[in-house]
């Protein structure tokens, strides 16, 4: 009874969330004061360190490792101010937290027809997650890129086509990734989401010109417009400021990346093999197909063209979890920061979701994908810090093991999604409420 | 062509001066425990066509090969190398593409990492100088350095292709290099000469040989010193005999003193320093530079210091020696510069540089307390410096074992004044540009037993992708991925969801 009277009640929630994240910063403040060990994340400092070059009049990409936008080293200027300032950066992420919390509240409430105490239950997925708070506290900028996700959503949910583009231009200068959600807000964006349901339905037989022309409305053509100007002109602005270094480190080093040092990714034990040198030893062995070369096709053709295409419709913010979840386990680099960024969408699945409604799948879904992580991590220690050769079999499978486990979830992820009425994404909470 | 030959005898007391005879223009040695200094100097004319014009590429090329084996140093030979090949230079400006990789591969090792054919400035990296407003601008401004046990290849090539066809002394001298501690090669071209100076210990029972000045060497100057303690503290004094070997050869005796840059650590006998690594290695391992005996500074101005010759498969993180706290729990002052590949991401075979260089300012142990000034005569006391690895290339076997040379310790300390007119000075020696003219370095030596096999270099057993035990890696990597993206695809456009909406509004 004391858990739903505290969910009753947004100030309680909110403020837990608040004294969560302060709690965590101030741990930090002392933890890196007197430990050599530090919480704050090595990030941090680079950012920090970008601030300052910025500060001196010089380039933030005079810092090694940063290859971000120098948007993020300007929005952290105050840390370079002496003493406690150093900080502002963690607490700007840590109310970008809250911000998103709060935004994913107004959405459930709004277009989930949540009670106040179901909305702030699945909010609190976000703002009482105890590794987002961690994430942000430690200085990692993921968790304000859940801002301008969020609102983005919001945006595109509230029909406010302008303010949709920007945040979507915005969000994809910021982090690239993104423009995936491009192609599942424009699919959603169709003239019978906008009228409202029922007017054009009857029609039957079009031509394939007068198709093109119904896809190409008003919405679409402004949101394609704002959000390409909003992202160009960032890009020339920054460009026209910091050169090409801006370019280099901000888009193409992610294009040519071979992140060769362990991670999630399922590609990873792969490109290391055949990104490294052929010895004489095994020059004899077959020549590779260097199929890895093609990682990126079914990686953007699930997230950014059928994902979008079956189910943005059906339900747009579980389409972007669901776009998000296969951009991710289809990378060819993943680290745990990257949980994050469909983390952000689960308040919005998980009500009508069969993890939450079959216990016995949910909790092996999470037992799951906690231990592939765990093996994985297991592994991982064995070699980084013992020196044991585990890329094969051991991180190579561990990494294989957590992806299958991921493509599991997703398959549930889009089945629930499409088994939604089409154009009822904003009513989906019909099945349970017969239930009820 | 000269020739002068220094014996520093190592215990005076030893020394008689019958140990020595001159007769017929020669000088012979019986039984001399003494350390051998052999420098020949060439002026360019007199070096094969080839040899010349390669040099000529050059502004300045200064080579200093140290042997893995330790060595005992006396004055005024008491400055170090890490073990192996360092190669330091400055390109004419005419010509910024020197040939380093193809002299480097035809004289000392062909297999030193080295690509041929790119820009030098790629695999060398800027020397560490002093500051902009230091006193002093280093001769040499590029580095290179390479893991090479012996000299064999020199050696061999000296005998085919410098050495006359019937020369003994010429092919007799490559071979002692084999033996030598250490080995200069300088050339400068303002001056116009090439010098090879070699450093060998004596063989167990002293020097017992005939010394004669050959046709093809105009002067060949032999002298046989001892040091000699002296009341100014800043300079070395040495006393002996010289003699110019020839038909009026006879010895003269000596006595000179000159100031030094590179001085005995007379202060604390004993005081050695040993390098390992902490295991396990694994991908961050952490290099241990432990003393043994008192560490004491020899003067107030004096810092401890340590140079790190790191291979590109080793690099340092700069910005973790940023942390004060982090500093001092591992016996740290300061990371004082570092120059090269020190990209924090990239695997070692996309690195074009031979590596990275280091110079760490080193804490030393509180004073100790008057009363328990013995207890703490004889402690421990240990710097740790982490590193960390890159990827090496998979290869059919789990681990890649790589050396790691023992880095040089020393004091750096503020010196009154200049140390030119030394005739035994050594100059570029890597760390030494970083630190203005009035600098007095003294050296801390290595612990003689080295690495328990008396080599002066710790292996690390680095992880690696074993090639062996990856045949299906490609196949089952690609094939659970393409059975992910086909089964998602069912699952996206089977009808079977639709169905089901069907069957549930069949039931209503």
């Amino acid at each position: 009874m004391a858990l739903s009277a505290f969910f009753d009640s947004s100030r309680a929630v909110f403020s837990a969330a608040i004294l969560l994240r302060a709690v965590f910063l101030v741990y930090g403040l002392f933890q890196d004061a007197y430990s050599p060990m530090k919480y704050t994340d090595i990030d941090y400092f680079v950012f920090t360190d970008a601030a300052r070059f910025i500060a001196q009049g010089q380039s933030p990409y005079d810092r090694d490792t940063y290859r971000y936008t120098p948007l993020l080293a300007w929005l952290i200027y105050p840390t370079t101010w002496p003493g406690f300032w150093f900080s502002f950066g963690k607490i700007l992420f840590a109310v970008g937290d809250i911000i998103t919390g709060w935004m994913m509240f107004c959405i459930l409430r709004s277009y989930h027809t949540m009670s106040q105490e179901r909305a702030l239950r699945y909010a609190s997925i976000w703002l009482l997650n105890p590794m987002v708070a961690t994430i942000s506290t430690r200085g990692s900028s993921e968790g304000l890129l859940g801002v301008f996700v969020t609102a983005l959503l919001w945006a595109v949910l509230a029909k406010r086509i302008v303010l949709s583009g920007f945040l979507l231009g915005f969000a994809v200068h910021f982090k690239i990734y993104p423009f995936i959600y491009a192609a599942s807000i424009v699919w959603w964006l169709d003239d019978d989401r906008i009228n409202r349901r029922g007017t054009s339905k009857s029609t039957t037989t079009v031509s394939f010109a007068e198709q093109i022309i119904s896809f190409l409305n008003v919405q679409r053509l402004v949101l394609a417009a704002c959000s390409l100007i909003t992202f160009m002109g960032l890009n020339v602005v920054m460009y026209l400021a910091y050169g090409w270094p801006f370019l280099d480190h901000s888009y193409f080093y992610h294009m040519i990346r071979i992140d060769h040092r362990h991670n999630f990714s399922p590609y990873n034990t792969l490109l290391y093999l055949n990104s490294s040198p052929r010895t004489n030893v095994n020059a004899s062995a077959q020549p590779s197909l260097e199929l890895e070369r093609l990682a990126f096709l079914p990686q953007l053709l699930l997230s950014a063209v059928f994902i979008p295409l079956v189910l943005s419709k059906k339900d747009l913010p579980s389409t972007m979890l669901a776009q998000t979840f296969a951009f991710v386990a289809f990378n060819k680099v993943c680290t745990s920061q990257y949980f994050l960024w469909y983390m952000m969408f689960l308040p919005y699945y998980l009500p009508e979701s069969t993890l939450l409604r079959s216990r016995s799948v949910g909790v092996s879904a999470l037992i799951l994908w906690v231990l592939g992580q765990v093996f994985w991590l297991q592994q991982g220690f064995q070699l980084e810090f013992n020196g044991h050769s585990t890329f094969v079999p051991g991180l190579w499978a561990s990494g294989i093991l957590f992806f299958v486990v991921n493509v599991g979830i997703l398959g549930i992820i889009i089945r629930d999604v499409q088994s939604k009425d089409a154009l009822t994404g904003e009513q989906n909470a019909t099945p349970v409420k017969k239930k009820a | 062509m000269k020739q002068r030959i220094t014996y520093l005898v190592e215990d005076p007391d030893s020394f008689t001066p019958e140990q020595l005879e001159v007769k017929d223009g020669s000088l012979s040695l019986r039984g001399l425990k003494a350390v051998q200094e052999h420098r020949i100097t060439f002026s360019l004319d007199e070096l094969p066509t080839e040899l010349r014009t390669t040099l000529k590429q050059w502004q300045e090329l200064h080579i200093k090969w140290a042997s893995l084996k330790p060595y005992t140093a006396i004055p005024p030979f008491t400055s170090r190398v890490s073990p192996g090949l360092h190669v330091s230079f400055t390109p004419h400006k005419s010509q910024p593409k020197g040939q380093l990789c193809d002299l480097l591969h035809t004289v000392f090792d062909p297999a030193a990492k080295c690509s041929s054919g790119t820009d030098a400035d790629e695999v060398a990296t800027p020397l560490i100088h002093a500051d902009e407003d230091g006193n002093e601008k280093p001769s040499a401004s590029l580095q290179y350095y390479s893991y090479l046990p012996t000299l064999n290849k020199l050696a061999s090539f000296i005998e085919e292709t410098l050495c006359p066809p019937s020369s003994t002394t010429c092919i007799e001298y490559a071979t002692s290099l084999l033996e030598a501690s250490y080995l200069d090669i300088d050339y400068s071209a303002p001056a116009p000469i090439l010098t090879l100076t070699a450093l060998s210990t004596p063989p167990p029972a002293g020097w017992t040989t005939i010394l004669t000045s050959p046709h093809s060497i105009h002067t060949t100057e032999v002298g046989v010193l001892t040091h000699e303690p002296n009341p100014d503290p800043e300079d070395l004094a040495f006393a002996g005999f010289l003699t110019v070997l020839g038909p009026s050869a006879a010895p003269k005796p000596t006595r000179f003193q000159a100031p030094a840059r590179h001085y005995p650590l007379s202060a604390s006998p004993g005081l050695s320093y040993t390098a390992r690594f902490t295991h396990p290695t694994g991908l961050h391992p952490t290099l241990e530079v432990s003393f043994d005996g008192k560490l004491e500074p020899p003067a107030e101005s004096c810092a401890l210091y340590t140079y790190l010759t790191l291979p590109s498969y080793l690099f340092i993180d700069k910005y973790q020696f940023a942390d004060p706290l982090f500093l001092s729990a591992q016996n740290l002052v300061a990371l004082q510069r570092v120059s090269g590949a020190t990209d924090l991401e990239a695997p070692d075979w996309v690195v074009p540089q031979w590596g990275s260089a280091a110079l760490f300012e080193l804490a030393v142990p509180p004073p100790p307390e008057e009363d328990a000034k013995d207890k703490a005569a004889g402690g421990n006391w240990t710097s740790r410096i982490p590193l960390h690895l890159r990827y090496l290339p998979a290869s059919p076997r789990s681990h890649t074992p790589v050396p790691v040379p023992w880095p040089v310790v020393f004091w750096g300390c503020a010196a009154e004044q200049d140390s030119a007119g030394n005739p035994f000075d050594r100059v570029n020696l890597g760390y030494d540009g970083a630190f203005g003219a009035g600098t007095r370095f003294m050296h801390v030596p290595p612990e003689a037993s080295g690495n328990g096999t008396g080599e002066l270099v710790s292996w690390i057993d680095v992880p690696v992708l074993d090639t062996s035990a990856a045949g299906w890696v490609e196949t089952g990597t690609i094939g659970v991925v393409v059975c992910a993206f086909v089964g998602l695809c069912w699952v996206l456009f089977s009808d079977r969801g639709k169905q089901e909406i069907k069957a549930e509004k069949k039931k209503q």
